[in-house]
């Protein structure tokens, strides 16, 4: 195997394959990186066994080159030097070339690396999947989807199903939900079937696949195609092939827990509730869960409150645009909040309060595709 | 009055009562006095042990964990009675309130002992004079014998209540202790227990003036830092002061129980776990706290003894949610052998007021009959004034007889 190549091209390349490697993984070889070179371009692959990244890099776009004196064949290199050895190298481009024993010469000015690879043959076949069942989205949509959902997966695995987000296709609507079981956050996503014939209705889907995927994938209005299988699923841009196992197991019905009726509706300024929370929280740090208090006033008033018995407290006062129903005191974690308000876009959220023990659910305003839930705190 | 009191240092009081459940009951019924009398578990079970006894029974040789058979056997007329921790508890707290009358700075040390701070107390008079006082009216009022020692801190305090009993009042100075405390043996000095004893005997250290010569090195080498401490205190130095909040700095609740047998009966187990459980879901109740930890302690037929704990994300305090984790724990860690003991601890406490519990998408809703109860409560203690409910829980009968001291009902004497 032979090539040279724009270093910028195969470092990004690089980057994107690592997401995938694991230094703790059973099969040793899965540590490197698997090189190959074809007449058409260079495939760079790595892999964890749940998730398999790979990543190719064309002969030629648009009329550039990017590899040239490209001689077929491949090789599997060391992955904890091979990045850091191409990101210092000096000229813009680089050499890459092997001999009969997998030795890698990498080639660029006056600096020249001998690495010991290993046999490509010994790399695991990654599956090829054939699936009738793929739909698109624009990169920019799919990268939404995972912004506002995955952020809510829980992080611990005493309910490993939880780990991921929950992906359903139910009349028309794809939808993404995703719960820690303390907060929840559901979107949803009209979706023209005409010419689908996906049969697929509630996948799981990692929740740490979705955000190495959302860092690979670039915003813009390429597409991506998502194809589904019993137990993977495969997101396929034009030199990305990203493939992730599925959780087993039921995801649990959430939707019959959300609430359809609200006691106390509030309407307020985005912006001016997330930093109110921020600084309530300041002194909230320090207690369990970093509680704060909200309570509403008269005249549309909110009041934020933090307190830890050993430092202080703080009292902000919000302005809302409206105040709707039952008067109310609520305590909740700050942090699951401001989670769920940065997610918002919109100038005004919409709050729906059913109790100081229920979950409250927030919206951004005009908007019923996006729903954020959060559990209160109870306190003794 | 200020003659009597010193420039500076302190007059600590240490107020040990006299064979204190012996004397309660002793007072409940005049008869009972002057009589050998005992107070024991239950006489038919292996933890049928002598807790306390009346220094008529204790002429006769009884001593206290001593067997109930065997002092029956020294002493065939005692009268053995059941303890009555209810009458002991209100008893114990009517002392307390006596003694923070006299000063704020009363550290309670357990039911029946405890320091007193009096160095600003000069406008009561000179310090014997007070503990006269002290000691009087808690004979009067209370029919009850009480020991007082008064001394510079609380190490000479504590070993001067023990020096003259019952009814005594010692008073132990620093120049007092070349001839008062020094020529005591050793096992008498507060501190040193058989095990510590044996090791200080190597070091040839058999009176308590011995180790006032012995070598600091050494005793540091066996002892650690507990070995100077003990040297400081033969000194007859000691800094700790009175805290009246020291018994609040607990950090654990716990009940254990001996078996009647050893056994590896899943029925006996999971009720004395039921059991445990309900004590302490009943202490942290009265104590206003709730558990994140929990911790199990299983003695086996042979005095092995494991104990494994667990944190859990929601809080303890209900006996329902103490028993699941506490048989959880045990299923998971008891090896199948015989048991002789099983306890049953709640630690890492948190006050009510502080707990606060995230609740849970996918069981929220069972918390929500407490919403409702609690909010018809509100309704009606706004339209009464006061809870007009009790809950049936708090009524169990918690006066079963134990061993084990349990400090929590003293926070009465402070309110």
């Amino acid at each position: 195997m032979k090539f040279t190549i724009q270093k910028d091209l195969l470092l990004e390349s690089i980057q994107h394959v690592m997401k995938a490697i694991s230094s703790r993984v059973t099969i040793p070889i899965l540590t490197g990186i698997k090189i190959e070179a074809t007449n058409e371009g260079i495939k760079l692959t790595g892999s964890d066994s749940d998730i398999s990244i790979e990543s190719f890099i064309p002969t030629e776009e648009n009329g550039i080159i990017h590899v040239e004196n490209i001689q077929p064949g491949s090789i599997v290199v060391q992955s904890k030097y091979f990045p850091d050895i191409i990101r210092k190298l000096p000229l813009k481009t680089v050499e890459i070339n092997t001999t009969d024993e997998f030795k890698v010469n990498i080639i660029s000015g006056g600096s020249e690396f001998h690495l010991n690879g290993q046999d490509p043959n010994e790399y695991p076949q990654l599956p090829t999947l054939y699936t009738e069942n793929s739909f698109t989205l624009t990169n920019t949509v799919l990268k939404e989807l995972i912004k506002q959902t995955v952020y809510a997966v829980s992080t611990v695995e005493t309910r490993p199903i939880l780990t991921g987000v929950n992906m359903t296709l139910k009349e028309e609507r794809l939808n993404f939900v995703a719960t820690d079981s303390h907060r929840l956050a559901s979107r949803h996503l009209p979706i023209n079937l005409a010419d689908n014939q996906l049969n697929f209705n509630s996948v799981v889907i990692p929740g740490k696949s979705l955000v190495e995927l959302n860092k690979i994938i670039d915003e813009n209005d390429e597409t991506t195609s998502i194809s589904v299988t019993e137990n993977q699923i495969l997101f396929q841009t034009k030199n990305l092939y990203f493939l992730s196992r599925l959780l087993d197991g039921n995801y649990p019905e959430t939707s019959r827990l959300i609430p359809d009726q609200s006691k106390t509706t509030i309407l307020t300024k985005t912006k001016e509730l997330l930093n109110a929370i921020d600084r309530a929280s300041l002194l909230a740090r320090e207690n369990k869960n970093n509680v704060v208090k909200l309570e509403t006033k008269s005249d549309n008033r909110l009041e934020i409150s933090g307190h830890t018995p050993e430092v202080g407290q703080v009292i902000e006062e919000v302005n809302s645009e409206s105040v709707e129903g039952e008067d109310l005191k609520i305590s909740f974690s700050a942090k699951y909040m401001l989670d769920a308000l940065k997610i918002i876009e919109s100038d005004n959220v919409k709050i729906e309060f059913t109790g100081a023990m229920r979950p409250f659910i927030i919206k951004p305003e005009n908007d019923e595709d996006i729903l954020q839930l959060i559990l209160p705190v109870r306190t003794f | 009055m200020l003659k009597w009191y010193p420039k500076n240092g302190r007059i600590i009081f240490h107020l040990d009562m006299n064979s204190f459940y012996a004397s309660v009951e002793a007072a409940y019924n005049p008869e009972l006095k002057g009589k050998p009398l005992a107070i024991a578990g239950n006489p038919e079970e292996r933890r049928g042990i002598i807790v306390t006894s009346s220094y008529e029974a204790r002429a006769k040789g009884v001593r206290t964990t001593m067997p109930l058979w065997q002092a029956k056997k020294l002493c065939p007329e005692l009268i053995v009675l059941p303890p009555n921790f209810d009458r002991y508890r209100q008893a114990s707290s009517e002392i307390f309130k006596i003694m923070a009358e006299i000063t704020p700075i009363v550290q309670p040390v357990s039911i029946d002992e405890g320091y007193l701070d009096i160095t600003e107390c000069y406008d009561l008079g000179p310090p014997w004079e007070i503990a006269e006082r002290l000691q009087q009216r808690i004979k009067n009022e209370l029919d009850l014998p009480c020991s007082i020692g008064i001394a510079p801190n609380k190490f000479l305090a504590k070993m001067a209540s023990d020096m003259k009993k019952p009814m005594g009042i010692t008073i132990l100075r620093k120049r007092d202790l070349p001839e008062k405390l020094w020529p005591l043996d050793i096992e008498e000095m507060y501190g040193v227990g058989q095990k510590t004893a044996e090791k200080l005997h190597k070091l040839d250290v058999y009176k308590i003036g011995d180790l006032v010569e012995a070598d600091q090195f050494q005793l540091k080498r066996i002892l650690g830092v507990n070995g100077e401490r003990l040297q400081q205190r033969a000194k007859g130095i000691d800094t700790s002061p009175v805290d009246p909040d020291a018994i609040y700095d607990f950090k654990s609740i716990g009940n254990s129980e001996t078996l009647r047998e050893d056994t590896t009966d899943d029925t006996t187990i999971a009720k004395l776990l039921r059991r445990l459980s309900q004590k302490v879901a009943i202490r942290l109740a009265r104590k206003e706290v709730v558990a994140e930890t929990l911790q199990i302690m299983i003695r086996y037929y042979n005095r092995k003894t494991i104990t494994r704990s667990i944190t859990k994300d929601e809080y303890l305090a209900q006996e329902d949610e103490i028993f699941a984790v506490a048989s959880e724990l045990f299923d998971t860690n008891w090896n199948g052998e015989p048991i002789r003991l099983l306890g049953v601890t709640a630690q890492n406490l948190v006050e009510k007021e502080q707990a606060i519990e995230q609740l849970n998408l996918f069981n929220y809703q069972e918390h929500l009959q407490d919403e409702a109860i609690q909010n018809v409560i509100d309704e009606l203690s706004t339209k009464y004034g006061k809870n007009p409910f009790k809950k049936i829980k708090d009524q169990v009968n918690n006066d079963t007889p134990t061993t084990s001291f349990q400090k929590d009902f003293l926070d009465d004497f402070k309110q």
